[in-house]
């Protein structure tokens, strides 16, 4: 039962399945006006999706409740409200271990409450799609777009996309199923969103007709049984390996794991054709560089703009992929800068500390300007912070 | 003429600034110009500060979260000044040489000599309004305070074309509109007040026209040139 | 349906697994009335276990097994403790994933096969043990009874932590003395069959498994009820041998005193008027449940 054969065919909702390609590349789109929670339910409105649950939480409830909407319309097979986001995330898992594609969304608190759910979906190859949100954590208690959770969730085995924008959040909902779908991925894909920033922003983008819809998940295509009793009950093992202190047992987790990160790997051939790349450069040959992901790329936008009118030429990395993380794109997109500027929405600078990870002659990094708590990061704020070490008021740290 | 008009709208839980901020944003988007609106990230509650922001251009914005450094600051409610009921201290913090401030009050709000010292070296003219006493003279009712101070926004400034904001108000209350809690309460309430859509709709126009005229009578008043 | 499913392609019938292609030619999956007494005699669904020598827990795992109606269409959905090094060895498609959340997995599996067979039996069935259902797992037991989902939930107590070693419970009696209730447990077994009862559970049963005609009964109508009318809880005494200082041969004599007339676990059931109403069509209808309604 190939995916392929439903091309062409029209849903209970009488939307036609289209080829994923066609639907991402070639269909005719037409600009809307929206928040980035109406985007969200634009894209599941297309995204066949069998399942979703939902749980409020500023900044998600919005589109959590939209989706329900969908439900109502019956673009959504099924839809509830759990009773927390660990529940919430388990519910998923039910699903998903049912054969039926997932969607969700979260934020902050709710993604730290989910938590241990996001390895144990990545571990059973769930090809969930949890649309995170992001908020500050808790204490003091914060509802404004910190992105420290993002920094908490990076090796839970889900593949991570950030979009900068609405038209990203759009296209990334979809083309992350189809890539976490594939069977040699078959992976959790956590699509994040700066909370506010993005959810609640009007922006404009562009979308295809909701007359066509997302080829739906063939959840025989997975690597893994899915566990609906229309295939042979294979008995996992003869004996439970997860309590016995062997070399058997430590072998299975240490392979398994490999096989997620290597899954995590395989998914990048995937994602290159349809996101285009894992990052994104302009003027990437300047001395200086800004490098980040999210809304802090979108203010480092407008930091080169203000710089530019001040003859100071400064260009930008954008990592849209956190994992697979682009460890080689880096280093090559970087190779030639003099000063690379990380700015971030977190107390800590996660992101730095990934890119010095990867790079040579890694005292390159600035790691900052920093905003928490969720305030704003005027490019005004980059601007300074750049010209400040050009003009050797401050000191580089070295790492 | 600025390459980007920057606009915070600062007023009190249930005046419509979130509405105003999208409304806006939306009638700049329809005219072909560039155009994001956000609210400020915060709890919805009635009465409490609540601010969003509008950032207008002829490129490609980036730029979003709260605005740090707006051209024209409006505010809906006295209290805003008067107790405080604002993000930023003073309330027209961070605004740029040559803005304009619009705040809604029957009166002139006296401001301390320091405030006034500072707007004045900023050069930044205050342009009172009396929005909500116009809202609820043509509209009957202070749910339409916001559309009176668009109008003023739009009178002064001339930021956007009566026809797009016509046509942005209709997408707004003319169809299906999922709101937050909040404002689909406040939607609720305003729909009860007119038995038509249309009549809602006309309402708006009327108020927004009548603060457009104020603004654009105010403007002829002063002799900072227009911002767009 | 029986065994369309699993059935071997002879040219590869003799490379399989001896265990797979017992369960194709001797299994009951599909067999009408299938029940404990086909334990010994039949292929059974559970193949060993890694329980302790006469753990009660490992008969209540194959009264459990041979009594589901329709074991080719249902999914078991566990937790961890002593039960999750049993469902490995188990033939029905089952699903270990955290510590506590199994009526929450159990939620979304339900309404996904329902979304994607409608009209078609599948059953589901929950199977962990008390610290699951009723300490780390409470909220999510309780909320999935509020809910209505449509699965039996099934607890194995043994009033204590078993596979972490014996410590208290919220089913534990009051006053036991165990680790981490070193001066005795100070507040009462907790009732969670009462509290099923008023969370719209419509099928209540309190029992051990010392009498496998009780037990296989009250799978039977557990599952049944869930399929077509709403959520039901069976509690089953498989009291901890090894903790309670009991021998290997003892855990059956241990039932038996624990199920007198005024014991804890006296048999005590409860079924609601709509469930009541369904059993009677049933039996009106004489129509044998072991036979799914489609397949």
């Amino acid at each position: 039962m190939e995916a392929n054969s439903v091309i062409g065919t029209v849903n209970k909702k009488g939307q036609k399945i289209v080829d994923p390609e066609y639907l991402f590349f070639e269909a005719p789109r037409q600009q809307y006006f929206m928040t980035g929670s109406e985007v969200v339910r634009e894209a599941i409105r297309r995204a066949s999706v069998d399942i979703s649950v939902a749980y409020p939480i500023t900044p998600q409830s919005e589109a959590a409740a939209m989706v329900g909407d969908l439900y109502v319309e019956g673009y959504v097979g099924d839809y509830f409200r759990g009773e927390s986001e660990f529940a919430v995330m388990s519910q998923c898992a039910g699903a998903s271990f049912g054969g039926a594609r997932v969607f969700t969304t979260t934020s902050g608190p709710g993604t730290l409450r989910a938590y241990e759910n996001f390895p144990m979906w990545a571990g059973s190859r769930l090809p969930i799609l949890i649309n995170v949100m992001v908020r500050g954590i808790n204490s003091p208690l914060n509802i404004q777009p910190d992105t420290l959770e993002l920094g908490m969730i990076l090796d839970t085995g889900m593949l991570i996309w950030h979009a900068e924008t609405a038209q990203e959040l759009f296209d990334y909902l979809l083309k992350g199923y189809i890539v976490a779908e594939e069977p040699d991925v078959h992976l959790p894909i956590a699509v994040v969103i700066d909370g506010f920033f993005v959810s609640h922003t009007k922006d404009m983008v562009m979308i295809p007709s909701a007359d066509l819809a997302l080829t739906p998940y063939n959840p025989y295509r997975s690597p893994v049984p899915c566990m609906d009793m229309e295939v042979p009950p294979v008995r996992m093992m003869r004996d439970p390996f997860v309590m016995k202190s062997n070399y058997i047992s430590y072998a299975t987790h240490a392979s398994w794991q490999q096989e997620i990160r290597a899954a995590i790997e395989r998914s990048r051939k995937h994602t290159i054709r349809l996101i285009g790349g894992l990052i994104e450069e302009e003027n990437s040959d300047a001395d200086i560089l800004i490098v980040s992901s999210g809304t802090a790329v979108a203010q480092g936008r407008e930091a080169i703009r203000l710089l530019a009118e001040e003859g100071i030429r400064v260009g930008i990395v954008k990592v849209k992929t956190l994992r697979p993380f682009p460890h080689e794109e880096i280093r090559q997109a970087t190779k030639n800068a003099k000063l690379i500027f990380v700015p971030e929405f977190n107390v800590v600078g996660w992101m730095a500390r990934e890119i010095k990870a990867v790079i040579p002659d890694n005292h390159r990094v600035i790691e900052g300007p920093h905003v928490a708590g969720g305030m704003t990061l005027p490019p005004e704020v980059i601007v300074e912070e750049i010209k400040k070490v050009l003009a050797g008021k401050k000191e580089v740290v070295h790492g | 003429m600025r390459k980007r008009v920057n606009i915070r709208m600062s007023g009190l839980g249930g005046q419509g600034v979130v509405t105003s901020a999208h409304v806006l944003a939306t009638a700049a988007s329809k005219e072909g110009k560039h155009a994001i609106s956000n609210p400020f990230f915060g709890a919805e509650k009635r009465m409490a500060p609540a601010e969003s922001y509008v950032r207008i251009a002829g490129e490609r914005i980036y730029d979003r979260g709260e605005l740090v450094y707006p051209d024209v600051i409006m505010v809906f409610h006295p209290q805003v000044i008067t107790l405080g009921k604002c993000y930023t201290m003073p309330f027209y913090s961070g605004i740029k040489a040559g803005g304009i401030l619009i705040i809604n009050s029957d009166e002139p709000i006296p401001l301390s000599d320091d405030d006034l010292g500072f707007l004045e070296k900023q050069n930044v003219p205050i342009f009172t309004v009396a929005a909500t006493t116009l809202a609820v003279e043509t509209a009957g009712t202070e749910l339409a305070t916001n559309m009176g101070m668009l109008g003023a926004l739009m009178g002064a400034t001339r930021i956007v074309a009566m026809d797009a904001m016509e046509a942005a108000l209709q997408d707004r209350f003319g169809k299906k509109y999922v709101a937050s809690g909040g404002t689909a309460t406040l939607d609720e309430a305003i729909k009860k007040k007119f038995a038509k859509k249309e009549q809602l709709l006309a309402k708006n126009m009327e108020t927004i026209r009548k603060g457009f005229d104020l603004g654009a009578a105010w403007a002829e008043t002063i002799k900072t040139p227009m911002l767009v | 349906m029986g065994k369309e499913k699993i059935k071997i392609c002879e040219e590869f019938y003799d490379i399989m697994p001896p265990e797979y292609r017992e369960l194709v030619d001797s299994s009951t999956y599909g067999k009408e009335g299938r029940g404990w007494k086909d334990v010994g005699v039949a292929k059974e669904l559970i193949e060993e276990h890694s329980l302790c020598a006469g753990c009660p827990e490992s008969i209540a795992f194959r009264y459990v097994l041979a009594c589901l109606p329709n074991p080719e269409d249902t999914v078991m959905v566990g937790s961890t403790g002593c039960t999750s090094l049993v469902f490995p060895h188990v033939a029905v498609h089952n699903i270990h994933s955290l510590f506590g959340n199994q009526n929450a997995v159990a939620s979304g599996l339900k309404r996904a096969l329902a979304h994607r067979f409608p009209g078609k039996v599948k059953d589901v069935v929950v199977l962990a043990g008390d610290g699951a259902t009723v300490d780390i797992g409470l909220d999510m037991t309780l909320q999935s009874w509020f809910r209505q989902e449509k699965f039996l939930t099934i607890c194995f107590d043994n009033e204590l932590y078993a596979n972490t070693g014996g410590q208290e419970s919220g089913l534990m009696q009051k006053g036991f003395v165990s680790k981490m209730a070193p001066a005795g447990k100070k507040f009462d077994k907790v009732r969670l069959p009462e509290i099923a009862e008023e969370s719209g559970c419509h099928y209540v049963a309190t029992l051990t498994v010392s009498k496998p005609n009780r037990v296989e009964k009250a799978i039977r109508q557990g599952v049944l009820i869930a399929r077509e009318v709403g959520p039901t809880y069976i509690q089953l005494y498989t009291p901890c041998i090894l903790e309670i200082g009991k021998q290997a041969m003892e855990g059956l004599q241990e039932m038996r005193d624990s199920e007198g007339p005024n014991e804890r676990f006296a048999f005590k059931e409860y079924i609601s008027e709509e469930a009541k109403a369904y059993l009677a069509s049933l039996e009106k209808e004489k129509k044998p449940a072991a036979i799914p309604t489609q397949g």
